[in-house]
């Protein structure tokens, strides 16, 4: 166990060292949740071009270009890292994907899909901490890590979870913080407590490698921090990131635009994760899900409108991948839900059971109740796991 | 005799912290320099006088919505409006080309916050100000949902801040009856299911895809009962909520109309005159609330049961408890709780009694530093302790929500957590290090004496290591940023 001093003395340098040597101890399992705000739009994503009525939906929506995965679906041309991940049967995309929410407001989506109730407002709590609660395996004094200044709801609840996020503030001297440590440490406990744990959290995101990362709020920035998080002897199980911009509803299609830009911003956190992670890539799942999907049609503005079934996808060394799941509902205007939207045929709810289930070992009887309230009906999906 | 250390406790833990050379003033007299600020009625502050009217807030928040839905190419509603209201296609696109209204809608929210926390930095009444807010954070409307984002400045103003040295049971009321609670809780689309609008829309084809309401929507009642008055465990159950959500059903407000937002007329009306009772969607009958049964009389039938939901014992425990989590310690004695829900109960809901009660609690005078201040509290308490009266606006707004509290815009309909643990998590804590430092490069000049400073606004609270560790700081602006930073001065 290092000093507190040493740390602070030694900085970045001292921390690597734990991180590696549990690296090489093989290590425990690791999820990563990527919550896309806005509403993804899945058929830009994960487009099925071998529907019959995709070109004729989509119209100028429909992709040039796009990275083929099979017959029947291809990735939208920003992904190539995911299509990497794919051909090396580490991605796992899922289509026709929705949580039990069936109205259209970001606000009510975001909260059901946060908290795994079957309606908005069913619990002030997440799904995510209360699966960590239930994880007799965790280890960490902190379960989860989000990668905001406030643990978001899918991670509030009774499991202790950390959060650190980029300042726009200039951040304070290091004599200035040394003093105040040295001022805690005499009078206030849980303050020296929390203010270590900040200047610790510091040196982890420090010693991400960000090297072309960009801005500090970059995709690929934060996934590189939550690496480091998740990797340190005694790290969190898991992390959260979020990612805002995708209520597309204008403007969606072209090179530079807003869907684009956040789909590379997206594939190129999903690497940087994985770079990061290293060894502990292997024993790591993703899951990157949205609250709804959109429109299947463009409207009026070249954009979308808030909809119902999105993709999902899940990613990493322990997944199953090389394949897409999918109970394709089809784009004819018969199928479509409401006469507009792609239709759910998959529960999210089953997907991250199967993965809390074979991932975390969680027990079907906490899937159930603390995880996802009145569930009972939804059953895990089994295999999507590496066996 | 003057007390500095119950004066300290005054201004830190009833206020929110002590201009410079204030606490001699207060110290010939703590309890009654706080129980002064509690007269029945009080102007608002000049800053929160000139905000516009809780009508000019929903036409503000009407056009930006409405611009931005045509020019998102997501129109139809509006265009199907337009048609049903006879706007012109030309009008309309004047209301989509008007980016001046969005850019004034985005200006007044921040004005909004703006005002609220310089009213709280100038003001001579503190205790007061602290009072508006944590009844404010009690009945929650927050700008965290979409459709409620132009309303808590103006549900503070007009429905809390004149009911705080007065009775609960009007500040339910006028929280239940103002738009803001409306749409926050999604009053103003509950319809009973036996009403004549709910009859006249069975069958009726929906439009563009979109949902109508078709019948109660219990968000409303069901906060009233757990958030607002009798608390979780207070004695009720899903039929009270349901009874409730019947009784106030036809509650809602005068939606303002698509012509209005293009002719660009200034609302004037309150969100109090706003409340419309609106007869075709009240749910017919008698109900039946927490075993007293209410016969149908209109809104009259709410009324008389919000009335007596804010008489029921359960009530005034519930309040007691909040006041003195808020004021006293995260887990507050159970003493000064039964006497606090008692004076309570005993004025009939009198919220100057029942303040006065918290203020002569002895529990409250100890000085031990039992609270640890939510963010917004900290960041006043440093500006008002740097006696810095005016600021950029937004500045203090975006450093408080960089500290984890977004002004205004509560996670949920719970308001803001009144626990030391939601706040003093390692992320937190660095940003509140990051503001002392920031603001302390900003206000320190050389002649600031940080030491000085300390000692004028947490008088003897000021422990000998902190001052030890601000006298020796390396510059003026590293000595009030240490003085910032102390634990006196992030608890109280």
């Amino acid at each position: 166990m290092l000093s507190r001093r040493f740390i602070l003395a030694a900085g970045a340098a001292a921390l690597s060292f734990p991180a590696m040597a549990w690296a090489q101890a093989g290590g425990e399992k690791k999820f990563v949740l990527v919550i896309l705000r806005g509403g993804l739009d899945g058929l830009s994503a994960l487009a099925p071009v071998g529907d019959p009525d995709y070109a004729r939906v989509r119209r100028q929506l429909a992709l040039d270009n796009p990275l083929r995965l099979d017959a029947m679906y291809a990735l939208h041309p920003r992904l190539v890292h995911f299509q990497e991940l794919y051909q090396a049967r580490e991605l796992l995309p899922v289509h026709a994907c929705a949580t039990a929410y069936r109205e259209r407001s970001h606000f009510d989506a975001q909260n059901v899909l946060e908290t795994g109730a079957p309606r908005p407002f069913g619990r002030d709590s997440g799904w995510l901490n209360a699966a960590l609660a239930a994880d007799a395996n965790a280890r960490g004094r902190e379960r989860g890590v989000a990668l905001s200044a406030q643990a978001p709801l899918v991670l509030r609840g009774p499991a202790p979870v950390a959060t650190w996020s980029p300042s726009a503030l200039p951040a304070p001297s290091s004599d200035t913080l040394t003093r105040l440590l040295s001022l805690y440490e005499r009078t206030d406990p849980a303050l020296a407590t929390a203010l270590q744990g900040a200047m610790n959290a510091n040196a982890l995101a420090d010693e991400a490698d960000m090297s072309g990362a960009g801005a500090a709020r970059a995709p690929s920035a934060l996934a590189r921090v939550a690496a480091n998080f998740l990797k340190q002897a005694d790290g969190p199980t898991a992390a959260v990131l979020e990612l805002t911009g995708w209520d597309t509803h204008t403007n969606q299609t072209g090179e530079q635009g807003p869907l684009a830009r956040n789909l590379r911003a997206l594939d190129d956190g999903l690497a940087a994760l994985k770079d990061e992670l290293g060894p502990t890539w292997r024993n790591t799942v993703v899951l990157i899900a949205t609250e709804f999907g959109r429109t299947a049609a463009p409207n009026g503005g070249g954009g979308t409108d808030h909809g119902t079934a999105a993709a999902a996808f899940l990613a990493g060394g322990a997944i199953a991948g090389g394949r897409v799941h999918a109970d394709w509902p089809g784009l004819a205007q018969s199928a479509l839900y409401e006469g507009r939207d792609l239709r759910p045929t998959t529960d999210l709810r089953a997907l991250i059971k199967g993965v809390l289930a074979d991932h975390l070992r969680i027990s079907n009887a906490a899937l159930e109740t603390t995880i996802f309230p009145d569930s009972g009906a939804v059953r895990a999906l089994p295999g999507l796991l590496r066996a | 005799m003057p007390d500095l250390e119950a004066a300290a406790i005054a201004a830190n833990r009833f206020g929110y912290g002590a201009h410079p050379n204030e606490l001699r003033a207060i110290a010939a007299d703590p309890r009654g320099w706080l129980k002064a600020q509690f007269s029945r009625t009080s102007p608002p502050p000049p800053e929160i006088a000139a905000l516009p009217a809780g009508e000019d807030d929903l036409l503000a928040f009407g056009r930006w919505i409405a611009a931005r839905r045509l020019r998102n190419g997501n129109g139809e509603r509006i265009e199907r409006q337009a048609e049903r209201q006879g706007v012109s296609d030309e009008e309309l696109r004047m209301l989509s080309t008007e980016e001046d209204f969005i850019r004034t809608f985005r200006q007044r929210a921040v004005a909004a916050i703006g005002a609220r926390i310089s009213a709280a930095i100038t003001t001579d009444t503190p205790a007061r100000e602290r009072a508006v807010h944590f009844w404010s954070n009690h009945f929650t409307v927050s700008a965290a949902k979409p459709a409620a984002v132009a309303l808590p400045p103006s549900f503070e103003r007009e429905a809390i801040r004149p009911h705080v040295a007065s009775r609960f049971a009007d500040m339910l009321l006028a929280s239940t009856k103002h738009p803001g609670m409306l749409v926050y809780l999604d009053n103003w689309q509950s319809i009973g299911p036996n009403s004549p609008m709910a009859q006249r829309r069975e069958g009726r084809p929906r439009a563009g895809g979109f949902n109508r309401p078709t019948g109660l929507n219990e968000n409303l009642a069901r906060e009233i009962l757990e958030l607002h008055t009798l608390g979780v465990g207070g004695g009720y159950g899903q039929a009270d909520v349901q009874a409730l959500a019947a009784v106030i059903t036809g509650w809602t407000y005068d939606r303002p109309r698509l012509r209005e937002y293009i002719t660009d007329t200034p609302g004037t009306r309150s969100g109090a005159e706003l409340f419309r009772f609106e007869q075709a969607a009240h749910e017919p009958g008698a109900h039946t609330l927490l075993g007293r049964a209410y016969a149908e009389d209109g809104v009259a039938q709410g009324e008389r049961a919000l009335a007596d939901i804010a008489a029921h014992p359960s009530t005034a425990r519930f309040v007691a408890t909040k006041l003195a989590r808020h004021y006293i310690a995260d887990d507050p004695p159970a003493a000064a709780i039964s006497r606090i829900a008692a004076r309570f109960a005993a004025s009939g809901g009198d919220l100057r009694e029942t303040m006065e009660a918290v203020i002569d609690s002895p529990e409250a005078w100890t000085p031990q530093l039992s609270k640890f201040k939510r963010p917004e509290e900290y960041a006043i308490s440093a500006l008002r302790a740097a006696n810095l009266r005016e600021l950029p606006p937004g500045a203090a707004a975006a450093a408080i929500g960089a500290m984890g509290q977004r002004v205004y815009a509560a996670p949920g309909p719970d308001g803001w957590s009144d626990r030391a643990e939601s706040w003093l998590s390692a992320d937190l804590v660095y940003k509140r290090i990051e503001f002392a430092q920031t603001y302390s490069e900003r206000i320190a000049r050389a002649d600031v004496d940080a030491v000085a400073i300390g000692e004028q606004v947490l008088g003897p609270m000021f422990s000998a290591e902190s001052r030890q560790a601000v006298s020796r700081a390396e510059s003026p602006a590293q000595a009030l940023a240490l003085l910032f930073a102390s634990p006196e001065f992030q608890r109280r």
